[in-house]
């Protein structure tokens, strides 16, 4: 641990202060947190054995360039896997996907529910019309993987179907 | 100024826009179709949208999906880039009912220039020389026969719907001007669902000379000097420069004028680019694209101005950030436009680049969304990246450019890069002397 402190000593804040630190790395199971306020900075660590592959700064340069942007939100993809599910029933087009016909009404369907071939799922809004989206098989709704006026894009898993 | 940039392109140009975008603190959203979902400008996107299925016509041509895709990200303007919806009036209409702004020239503009007859006459209206022709459409072989006579052979009959150098056939005769006629005109409403033709005077040796002209929607416009872009093969431009070796400052300066009091006159907004033949000393105007040209970093080089930053800034309402006297043009720039083809036949060469190292150093640029290991799609036209280089003289920028080009790898997919050493050591290349015909003479075509 280490303290620097140019300010009059204040020997108990302080201490308080490195304790609430340490208390905050175990409770969020961080390994180090470091502050500094008006002078004062303050770093708190805790020694783990390290068996994790140390940090890379690059990548390799025969790789694509990774994005430097990797931390600015990007548009919700879904999870990448289960647009591959066998089951999966996909975004036709870019929109808002709605799980009822209009607010208040009941949903089209549930996790659980059994649809026919055709049956309407969900219906997605773009540029003011209204498109229903039918069940391509019939089959048990096994997963719904959007929020009711959820934008989603074209080619986004939408529901599985088992 | 606006919070948000949706970019309606793809590839390089996409690119070049999110550049722009980032460094005016704009937010950016890239559409794309699931073919472009590791394009380079997508990752580098604040924002990406999928827009439909690799086809353009689903996807970068799906207007309903590029303004739902603005809704729901709240972009509050578009950047139409080249191609694609550019010069789509409807699209620029569209959008504005939206509250959405086109960053572009008005709908109007667009249309007026877009319809190649309504194009002419109003450049003529408004002082630009033209092409002499027929007055409009040309409705029956008697009244072709007539304009033909007057101008004299040979002609050339063009579709009022065409442009980018397609719907064109020259008659050289009397003998042939009926069969010429009415090919064009099947062969346009093929293509163009419009058989309206118009006829225009066939030159011989001429060269293409364009005029890059900017407007602030409110009476000011300028004009940012020329480019010649006369080494082109089947139509598309393959290599451009700025200035252009056949020009004297007296002739460009006259131009220039000519073109930027028209446009002041149109009240013209956005960037633009008049298009002329020059022949013996004359210009003639052939068109005028309402947009930004694939081919703007040639005039970058040489006046140092941000040609995208400064569209932006004009569709925010901004005044233009220089006057006529402001722009100078100064030393030399020349690009290369780099597609995926065999350099000798111009086969498509869509693949995998399996090693990617560009040229560097002074006066070197490259403007490419492509990078080690990116698949090019075979969907889209095969364009990959323009290598601009800029220099002093023309013969400094000639000898820099043949240094890039041989320091430049692309590996695993065939380039036209070896078109181009050889360009560079051609005496004609070097002198400046060529024409329109010159390129596809050279290649051993027709």
């Amino acid at each position: 641990m280490t303290a620097k402190d140019q300010g009059p000593k204040s020997g108990s804040a302080e201490s308080q202060m490195i304790r609430e630190l340490a208390e905050l790395l175990n409770d969020t199971g961080l390994t180090e947190i470091e502050i500094e306020k008006s002078g004062l900075k303050i770093r708190v660590a805790k020694k783990i054995s390290i068996n994790a592959a140390p940090l890379q700064a690059f990548a390799a340069p025969a790789a694509p360039a990774a994005p430097a942007a990797a931390d600015a939100p990007k548009q919700a993809t879904g999870p990448g896997d289960l647009s591959k599910h066998p089951g999966a029933v996909k975004s036709p087009m870019v929109g808002t996907a709605y799980r009822s016909p209009e607010p208040g009404a009941p949903m089209f369907c549930e996790v659980g529910s059994k649809v026919k071939q055709g049956d309407t799922l969900l219906i997605i809004e773009a540029m003011k019309t209204m498109n229903q989206i039918p069940a391509p098989r019939s089959g048990t709704v096994k997963a719904i993987l959007f929020e009711n006026a959820q934008p989603v894009e074209y080619g986004e898993p939408l529901i599985i179907i088992e | 100024m606006f919070d948000k940039i949706l970019i309606a392109n793809r590839g390089e140009i996409a690119l070049r826009i999110q550049r722009a975008c980032r460094e005016l603190g704009i937010a950016t959203v890239a559409v794309h179709s699931t073919a472009d979902a590791d394009a380079m400008h997508v990752r580098l996107a604040d924002e990406s949208v999928c827009i439909g299925p690799p086809a353009a016509r689903e996807s970068y041509l799906n207007i309903p999906a590029l303004v739902t895709a603005c809704e729901i990200t709240g972009a509050d303007a578009v950047h139409p880039g080249y191609g694609f919806l550019s010069e789509n009036a409807r699209f620029a209409e569209i959008l504005e009912e939206h509250k959405i702004t086109f960053i572009g020239p008005t709908s109007e503009h667009i249309r007026i220039m877009g319809d190649k007859i309504e194009a002419k006459e109003t450049a003529k209206r408004l002082g630009i020389p033209v092409v002499p022709g027929s007055s409009g459409a040309v409705t029956s072989e008697t009244e072709a026969m007539k304009v033909a006579k007057e101008m004299g052979f040979p002609v050339l009959i063009k579709a009022a719907a065409g442009g980018g150098g397609r719907g064109m056939k020259v008659a050289t005769s009397a003998a042939d001007l009926g069969t010429a006629l009415s090919t064009a005109r099947s062969e346009a409403k093929a293509a163009f669902n419009d058989d309206a033709v118009y006829i225009e005077k066939y030159l011989q040796k001429p060269r293409h000379i364009e005029i890059q002209v900017f407007g602030d929607g409110k009476g000011n416009a300028v004009h940012l000097g020329e480019r010649d872009c006369s080494l082109q093969r089947r139509h598309q431009k393959v290599l451009e420069e700025s200035p252009s070796p056949a020009l004297n400052a007296a002739q460009r300066q006259k131009i220039g004028k000519t073109v930027a009091d028209a446009m002041r006159k149109l009240k013209y907004r956005g960037a633009g680019t008049v298009e002329f033949l020059f022949e013996d000393g004359e210009f003639y105007f052939i068109e005028m694209n309402t947009r930004l040209q694939v081919e703007h970093p040639v005039t970058e080089m040489v006046t140092g101005i941000d040609l995208v930053l400064e569209q932006i800034r004009v569709a925010a309402g901004l005044p233009l950030s220089f006057t006529q006297d402001d722009i100078q043009i100064k030393g030399h720039a020349i690009e290369c436009r780099i597609c995926a083809e065999n350099p000798r036949d111009f086969r498509p060469s869509p693949g995998q680049i399996t090693y990617w190292h560009p040229p560097g150093g002074l006066g070197v640029r490259v403007d490419s969304g492509v990078y080690q290991g990116y698949r090019i799609p075979p969907y889209y036209d095969s364009l990959i990246g323009k290598l601009i280089i800029y220099g002093k003289s023309r013969n400094d920028c000639l000898m820099r450019l043949r240094r890039a080009l041989s320091e430049f790898v692309i590996d695993g997919i065939e380039t036209t890069i070896p078109l181009f050493q050889d360009l560079v050591k051609d005496p004609d290349i070097a002198d400046g002397v060529y024409d329109i015909h010159w390129l596809e003479k050279h290649l051993g075509m027709k």
